[in-house]
Formats: C-alpha cells, sequence, structure tokens
C-alpha cells in the first residue's frame, strides 16, 4: 500500500473516531440532570416565559437528534455557541487560550525530547560512565514522581519558600517538570534500543574498518532508532497534555487547561465540550502524525 | 555495565528497591487498614482557634486551615485513596479486559466496535475524560470510582488483547477449538490464567496512576465529597493557604509521592517476575 494510500485511510479513521467522540460529549452533557437553564433559574429569578424563550433561544426544546443536528453543523463552521459564564463565544475562548497551551506543550516536548535522545546517545557512546545509571535513575523519576506532585512540591519550595518572580517560576517550572518527565520517559527506551542496534552485523563492519564511535553513534545507529523516538514522542505527548492541562492551572497558565478548569466549576457546557473536543481533535491529529512519520521514516513498515 | 546489573531489579547501596517498594506498600496497607486506630484525633473534628497551627508533641503534623489534625487526616485519607484506587482498578480490570477478550474471543465484528469505543476513550487525556464523566455524573466515592474506571479501561483492554493475540497463536487455543469448545470456554479455562500476569503487571501501573488522578480530580474540586479527607481533597484545600501553613500541603503531597514511588519501584520486580517472555529463575 502506498504511502498516500495509508495516509488517506488513516485520517479518515480518525476522523471517524473524532466523530464518535462528537457525539458521546453531546450525549454526556445531555445525561446531566437538569439543564444549563434550571441552573441558571435557581440562581436568578427567571419567570416561566423568560425560561421558556431561553430554552428556545438555546435550541433545549427540540429532540435530542435535532439539537445534535443543529450542534454538530455549528461546530463544523467553527461555531461552538456562547460561553454560560463568560458571555462570549466559546470559539474566541478557546483560541485565546490555545497558544499557551502549544508554547507549553512545544517547549516541555522540544526539552525533554533534546534531553532524553542526548542523555541516551551520550550513554551509549561512554557506556563505562555514570551516564547509563542516570539514564535508568531518570526512568524511575519519571514513573515514580508523579507530575502533580512536583508542580505542587515546585511552588512551596521556589514560590512560597525563596519568594522568586512568579513570572519566571510559571513558565520555567511547569517546563521543567513536563521536560524531565518526557526525558525520562524517552532515554530508557531509546537506551536499549541504541545497545541493541549496537550489537548488529553493519555496526561490527562499521567499527571493524576503523569508524571512530561517535560517527558510528550519529550516522549508523541514532537514524535507525529515530522511528523508536517517533513512536515513543506521539505516545507521550498524548499523555503529556494530560500533564500541560494539571500545570496550567497550578501555575495559572493562561491556556485550555485552565479555561477547561474554569468551565468545570463553573458547569459552562459549552465551554466543557468544545475544550474536549478540541484535545481530542488535536491527539488524534498527533496520533496521526506520528503513525506517517514513522512509516516515512521506516521503509520496513511500509510493507 | 553487564547485561543482568541492567535487566534486574533497581538495586542501591546493597538494598534492593523492591523491599523498599514493598514496605512502602505495606505500611500503606497497613494505615489504611487500621486507619483511626493509629491516630487519638478525629478528622473530621475543627478547631478554629489553632487553625495553620504547627506540629506540636500532640499533633505531630500541625494543623490544616480548619484547624483539623493532619496526621488523622491523613490516615483516614490513605484509606480512602486506597480503596479508590483500588475500586478503579478493578473495574478497569473488568470492563477493559472483560469486554476486550469476550469481544476478541467473539470474533471480527464485536472486537471492531469494542476496540473503536475504546480507541475513542483513549483519545482524552485521562484528567480530561474523567473530569467529564464527574461533571455528568456528580461528585462522590462512587462516581469517582466510575470515572477512573471507564478511564483507564482502555489501557487495560490493550495489554489483554496484546495477550490474548499471542496467546492464541499458542497450539493450546487451536487445540482446544478443534476439539469443539465455544469460545468464552476457551477463554475462560485456557488463556484467562496464561495472561493474567499480563493483566496483574498492568494493574499496578494503573494504581498508582488513578490515585495520582483523584488527586489531581480533587484539586479540581470534582473528586470525593468535599468533607470527604482523601489526599486529593487535603491538598486542594490546604494549597490556598500554602503562604501561612506549607506543611500542611507538604504533608499530602508527600504521602502521594511516597506512594506512587512505593508503586514504582515494587511493579519493577512485578513486571520482571510476570514477564512470560522472560526466563524463568534468574
Amino acid at each position: 500500500m502506498s504511502l498516500a494510500m495509508r495516509a488517506g485511510l488513516g485520517l479518515a479513521r480518525q476522523a471517524m473516531l473524532l466523530a464518535g467522540i462528537a457525539i458521546a460529549v453531546f450525549l454526556l452533557i445531555r445525561i446531566v440532570p437538569g439543564d444549563v437553564v434550571d441552573s441558571m433559574a435557581l440562581e436568578g429569578s427567571l419567570d416561566e416565559e423568560a425560561i421558556a424563550q431561553l430554552r428556545a433561544d438555546l435550541g433545549l426544546d427540540a429532540g435530542t437528534l435535532t439539537q445534535f443536528g443543529i450542534w454538530a453543523g455549528r461546530v463544523l463552521q467553527g461555531d461552538f455557541g456562547n460561553s454560560l459564564r463568560f458571555d462570549m463565544p466559546v470559539a474566541d475562548l478557546i483560541l485565546a487560550a490555545v497558544p499557551t497551551t502549544i508554547g507549553l506543550a512545544t517547549l516541555a516536548l522540544a526539552f525533554g525530547m533534546a534531553l532524553g535522545i542526548g542523555l541516551a546517545t551520550a550513554a551509549v557512546l561512554w557506556p563505562r560512565s555514570v551516564l547509563p545509571a542516570l539514564v535508568e535513575a531518570l526512568n524511575l523519576w519519571s514513573i515514580a514522581l508523579p507530575t502533580f506532585c512536583l508542580g505542587l512540591g515546585s511552588i512551596l519550595l521556589f514560590s512560597v519558600g525563596l519568594g522568586w518572580l512568579p513570572v519566571i517560576e510559571q513558565w520555567l517550572s511547569p517546563v521543567a517538570i513536563l521536560g524531565l518527565d518526557i526525558a525520562g520517559q524517552v532515554a530508557k527506551p531509546l537506551h536499549e534500543d541504541l545497545k541493541e542496534a549496537a550489537t548488529a552485523a553493519h555496526i561490527r563492519t562499521a567499527r571493524a574498518k576503523g569508524l571512530s564511535p561517535a560517527r558510528i553513534v550519529l550516522r549508523h545507529l541514532l537514524p535507525n532508532a529515530l522511528t523508536t523516538v517517533v513512536a515513543l514522542g506521539g505516545l507521550i505527548l498524548a499523555g503529556m497534555i494530560g500533564g500541560a492541562l494539571t500545570m496550567e492551572v497550578l501555575f495559572g497558565l493562561p491556556g485550555l487547561g485552565t479555561l477547561a478548569f474554569q468551565a468545570v466549576s463553573g458547569r459552562d457546557y459549552p465551554v466543557i465540550q468544545a475544550v474536549v473536543l478540541v484535545f481530542a481533535a488535536g491527539v488524534v491529529l498527533v496520533n496521526w502524525l506520528a503513525d506517517l512519520a514513522q512509516r516515512a521514516l521506516d521503509p520496513r513498515l511500509r510493507r | 555495565m553487564s547485561a543482568s546489573a541492567t535487566a534486574g531489579p533497581r538495586r542501591a547501596g546493597g538494598i534492593s528497591g523492591t523491599a523498599v517498594g514493598l514496605t512502602i506498600l505495606a505500611a500503606a496497607l497497613l494505615v489504611a487498614i487500621l486507619g483511626p486506630m493509629l491516630v487519638p484525633h478525629d478528622p473530621l473534628v475543627q478547631e478554629l482557634a489553632a487553625r495553620n497551627a504547627p506540629p506540636d508533641a500532640l499533633h505531630w503534623l500541625g494543623r490544616d486551615h480548619l484547624g483539623r489534625d493532619i496526621l488523622a487526616r491523613l490516615a483516614a485519607g490513605t484509606r480512602i485513596s486506597l480503596a479508590v484506587a483500588l475500586g478503579a482498578t478493578l473495574l478497569a480490570v473488568l470492563v477493559g479486559a472483560g469486554l476486550g477478550l469476550a469481544a476478541e474471543a467473539l470474533g471480527r465484528w464485536p472486537s471492531f466496535l469494542v476496540f473503536g469505543a475504546f480507541d475513542m476513550v483513549r483519545a482524552l487525556p485521562s484528567i480530561l475524560l474523567a473530569l467529564t464523566l464527574m461533571v455528568a455524573l456528580g461528585v462522590g466515592m462512587a462516581p469517582l470510582i466510575l470515572a477512573l474506571g471507564i478511564a483507564f479501561a482502555p489501557h487495560m483492554a490493550l495489554v489483554a488483547r496484546a495477550a490474548w493475540r499471542r496467546e492464541s497463536a499458542a497450539g493450546y487455543v487451536a487445540a482446544a477449538r478443534v476439539m469443539g469448545a465455544a469460545p468464552l470456554a476457551t477463554l475462560r479455562r485456557h488463556v484467562l490464567p496464561n495472561i493474567a500476569g499480563a493483566l496483574v503487571t498492568q494493574a499496578s501501573i494503573i494504581m498508582p496512576r488513578a490515585i495520582t488522578t483523584e488527586s489531581v480530580l480533587s484539586f479540581f474540586g470534582l473528586g470525593v465529597a468535599p468533607e470527604t479527607p482523601s489526599w486529593g481533597r487535603m491538598i486542594s484545600g490546604a494549597t490556598r493557604f500554602a503562604e501561612a501553613a506549607p506543611h500542611a500541603v507538604l504533608a499530602p503531597v508527600l504521602a502521594l509521592c511516597l506512594v506512587t514511588l512505593g508503586f514504582a519501584l515494587a511493579g519493577d520486580r512485578l513486571r520482571l517476575a510476570l514477564d512470560p517472555l522472560r526466563e524463568r529463575g534468574q
């Protein structure tokens, strides 16, 4: 099967997944006993007429299927409705929050990947140094210490204890915490992979003809191990998004995580729906790209 | 570095990480069972005059923002956090492995549908998924266990499917099929005992993540009911007063770290012991 066809099929599958998630999210919010208008009526003094009017405006008086049709049609046009709390289009809230989340994720991923790949490569080059043990230690670090705990610990230590500038702390800590977590997850499998690949015949040949170890690792081993990194990268990015969400709330970064937190505590259903859909679309897209990149990088997978 | 040094359980200074991990977990379990008997204070009694009081001889870990004894709450929270994690993990095993294996045994279409649904669940970060489910289900122990169980079920299903596929390539499954055994009976009698190890290993990975997620959800105001002393509720209550009483945040955070560390260290050994691909007796 050609790469383009694979890509098309993969995309169709991911689109189906996303449509399924959209339906599930829509239904889930409908399960909640009492709708938005009920909770607004409880808080304020809406009379019967105003309640009926509000229901009609929000399309809550139609059947579930009709409601879904209307909602899905609007979502496809980028219209997620209005936030119930902020009295603003949800799409605007999302667009304002996305750069922060993408920035945090990109910085953490870049730092984590650079550290993880660098450490694994160095550990293969100097197997008798302290580096292989460092790879193990970093791996244990990321398994054993939840980013949530590290975030809270960092706030206690730097903001409360040392009184550092919150602005630096706000970005530095989440990026460092998420990055170290990623590095720990990448370095160990990559290190194992590189060590195993180092026993292959073509590496023995390269060594026999007198290539330097650095050249062997950088030119012959690392390119082959890239598929491991890409496969892990997709998984890790999807997993890290959850951690980034928590970090945003902890450190007060105005991203999608903070938006989701505010929406959940304010029962702002249109925003919750939109955030869930945006996250799902992001994860689905990343998975698709990772799969594609893996096939492009490794000819063995194209068969 | 010899191969055995990296393949074996983690070791530092002659003490194996496994022993440390198991000790931590045993201690946590003991506290969860004995809980209230260990600490002479009531975790719910407020003493507003002693708000955010630092540790003293009577109250070893000090008091929180409502003047409640932190040690007593920590002990009570151990029971709740472990119970939630255990319940969620069991549910994930039942739903994930149960549904996944049954669908896989029944054929192509059931498998396609069930794993399609699991893929949908997996496309969301587990925090966000549990958050959304909690919004729909409301706060409390049962909704929390349900939400976490659903969030972690797909991971279990994938592990179960991989193990099942490996096993069904083996001769004994084909033999059972040839002898006319029903698919579900083959699954229960022949395959399940052989893949139990993989499922237990995955459960040991899910447990600490369930504990952490419980804390994060409670931090978002969605976990157990607000007055219940879980670790997450303790953290979320105390963070607002972190300046005045850092010890009130530190205690539950350290407890959380310690237990996840225990699972990581003990789980390492479990993975080695139960991995069917590894040679026995090394």
